[in-house]
């Protein structure tokens, strides 16, 4: 067996696996952790707190719109994630994969001009935001090891993605789907993992914030 | 015996078969380029070109040589468009652009390494004092480094497809190299509008500090003042102006041939591309000459340099070693608090 049809056979299934098995599991774990029983009277409203927390934190707090650094976090964030979004599921060649693949149906991909703005925004978001973890000193005392493995993964898995989309070679396919592969076995057991968590942290934290009556 | 004789007769058969077939492919192919046919024809006209010969028209058509098209979709008249044999001359591996152009870098990393055998690092004056000077803002060093990574991404992927079929063909072999070729395209074009983005940040977040002034031209007189004594110094001294302005000007260059080169049929004649590419590789060499001094410089060359980069912040013996006019200028206007960023 040839290293391509390793990677597009064996590993593909066992990476997928891990991240379906072990993301699974890890949020099982979350949402049955529990927490240590309240004696204090309930102020205000805790699911009222854990919805605004968990919508109302899309946007900047007021207290902080004056300031350059909340807006560049907020809008490479954005740039970030949209357009990693737009590359995983409306990329030409993601579409056609998870048709024949996984899902057995498609529908309509980005042009070749939408996948280049789409991957501007994804690139440059994401550089700035890696880059902030290192001259930020705050954001640098706070960020572990994981956050920069994550960070230079996705880097690394859109990168060759990108020098893949000529689709003229097997090796760039290749090399592409084994960064993929590591970038899936890596993400439960990692930071990655607030892509699904996110709303269960701001929620928990909203409904502790609205149960004692006040707001994030 | 027999069974032998017969495998002979039909090769021969079947040579002399595909030997008339080959004649008649080529007597028919001469008559339908228009050029003499390998052998005379009885039936067709004799002496078609005059005191012409063959040789005489194809020069001409090489060298872009008129004539009357035969078609009227065909508005230009020529059918070798021959303008870009010097750009083909250039370009080629052995060509003047990749022999110069490989040498300047070489020469480059030759004279870095000499400097730096020679003059050792720059060390700061009296050591490190431990009291702290700001000196960049948080949106400079973002912007900085987003513009380093996009600048080494490029640059590298660039100069695998300037020097690659050169120096690396030979080495990893064609079919290697044409995978390598295609992934450095794909990510150079990629990235050439990042870089444009970076480009106009990097222009407006350091643009304060990089006039030129009477103290430049004492700096450059002193060299620097890396050959030994101080020289002193505003914000930015002469060489690092030289390297902003540099850059700024190569970028605008590599900005906008690269868009001419990303979008031929809307943007490029044949003629505008050639000469395109040609810019956009002078303008990358001489950025990438720069930015290696830069980066050495701005690392192991000089002490606590890259403080300023990482953290912000640099001692405040080093901006006094290196840049004594802006320390006193920061001082003296921000009350004595060392804080010098933008």
């Amino acid at each position: 067996m040839g290293v391509i049809e390793l990677l597009e056979g064996s590993l593909w299934t066992l990476s997928v696996c891990i991240f379906v098995v072990f993301g699974l599991w890890r949020i099982f774990v979350i949402l049955t952790a529990g927490r240590s029983p309240t004696q204090a009277r309930p102020v205000g409203s805790p699911r009222g707190g854990a919805v605004r927390a968990i919508f109302g934190h899309f946007l900047p707090r007021r207290a902080f719109l004056g300031q350059g650094r909340v807006w560049f976090v907020t809008i490479a964030g954005y740039a970030f994630h949209i357009g990693l979004f737009a590359l995983l599921f409306f990329a030409a060649p993601h579409v056609a994969f998870l048709r024949d693949h996984i899902l057995g149906f498609d529908w309509p991909a980005l042009p070749r001009w939408g996948f280049i703005i789409a991957a501007q925004f994804a690139f440059t978001g994401l550089l700035a935001l890696w880059v902030r973890r290192f001259v930020d000193p705050v954001v640098r005392l706070i960020s572990r090891p994981d956050d920069h493995i994550a960070a230079g993964l996705t880097f690394l898995v859109m990168l060759t993605g990108c020098m893949a989309l000529g689709e003229q070679s097997v090796t760039l396919r290749g090399i592409h789907l084994g960064f993929v592969e590591a970038w899936l076995i890596y993400f439960p057991f990692s930071s990655l993992m607030h892509t699904f968590t996110w709303p269960l942290s701001r929620g928990f934290t909203g409904a502790l914030a609205g149960r004692r009556g006040t707001r994030m | 015996m027999c069974v032998a004789f017969a495998g002979l007769v039909r090769k021969a058969s079947l040579m002399l078969l595909v030997t008339m077939m080959f004649l008649v492919v080529a007597v028919e192919h001469g008559a339908a380029q228009g050029t003499v046919p390998p052998f005379p024809s009885q039936s067709g006209p004799e002496n078609t070109l005059g005191d012409q010969s063959d040789s005489d028209i194809w020069r001409a058509i090489r060298q872009g040589g008129g004539g009357l098209p035969g078609s009227s979709e065909v508005t230009d008249g020529v059918l070798i468009n021959a303008d870009g044999v010097w750009w083909s001359q250039l370009r080629r591996p052995a060509g003047p652009l990749v022999r110069f152009g490989s040498i300047g870098i070489a020469t480059v990393l030759a004279a870095i390494m000499v400097f730096f055998v020679a003059r050792g690092r720059l060390r700061i004056d009296g050591g490190r004092s431990g009291r702290r000077v700001a000196r960049f803002s948080l949106a400079q060093r973002v912007v900085h480094w987003v513009m380093a990574v996009v600048f080494l991404l490029l640059g590298f992927t660039g100069l695998l497809l300037l020097f690659g079929r050169a120096f690396l063909i030979p080495i990893v072999g064609k079919t290697a190299f044409s995978i390598i070729a295609t992934a450095s395209m794909q990510a150079h074009n990629l990235f050439g509008p990042i870089f444009i983005v970076s480009l106009v940040a990097l222009f407006i977040t350091f643009l304060r500090g990089n006039s030129p002034s009477f103290s430049d031209l004492k700096w450059v007189v002193r060299g620097g003042g890396m050959f030994g004594g101080h020289v002193s110094s505003g914000r930015y001294n002469a060489g690092e102006k030289a390297w902003f302005w540099t850059a700024t000007i190569a970028g605008i260059a590599l900005s906008v041939s690269g868009l001419v080169l990303s979008f031929p049929d809307v943007l490029g004649t044949h003629d505008l591309l050639h000469r395109a590419e040609l810019l956009h590789a002078i303008a990358a060499l001489v950025f990438v000459g720069f930015g290696i001094g830069h980066i050495y410089l701005g690392t192991i060359g000089t002490e606590g340099a890259i403080d300023g980069m990482i953290s912000g912040d640099v001692d405040e013996n080093w901006a006094r070693t290196h840049h004594d006019l802006w320390l006193d200028d920061m001082k003296a206007t921000k009350g004595g608090a060392a804080d010098g960023r933008d």
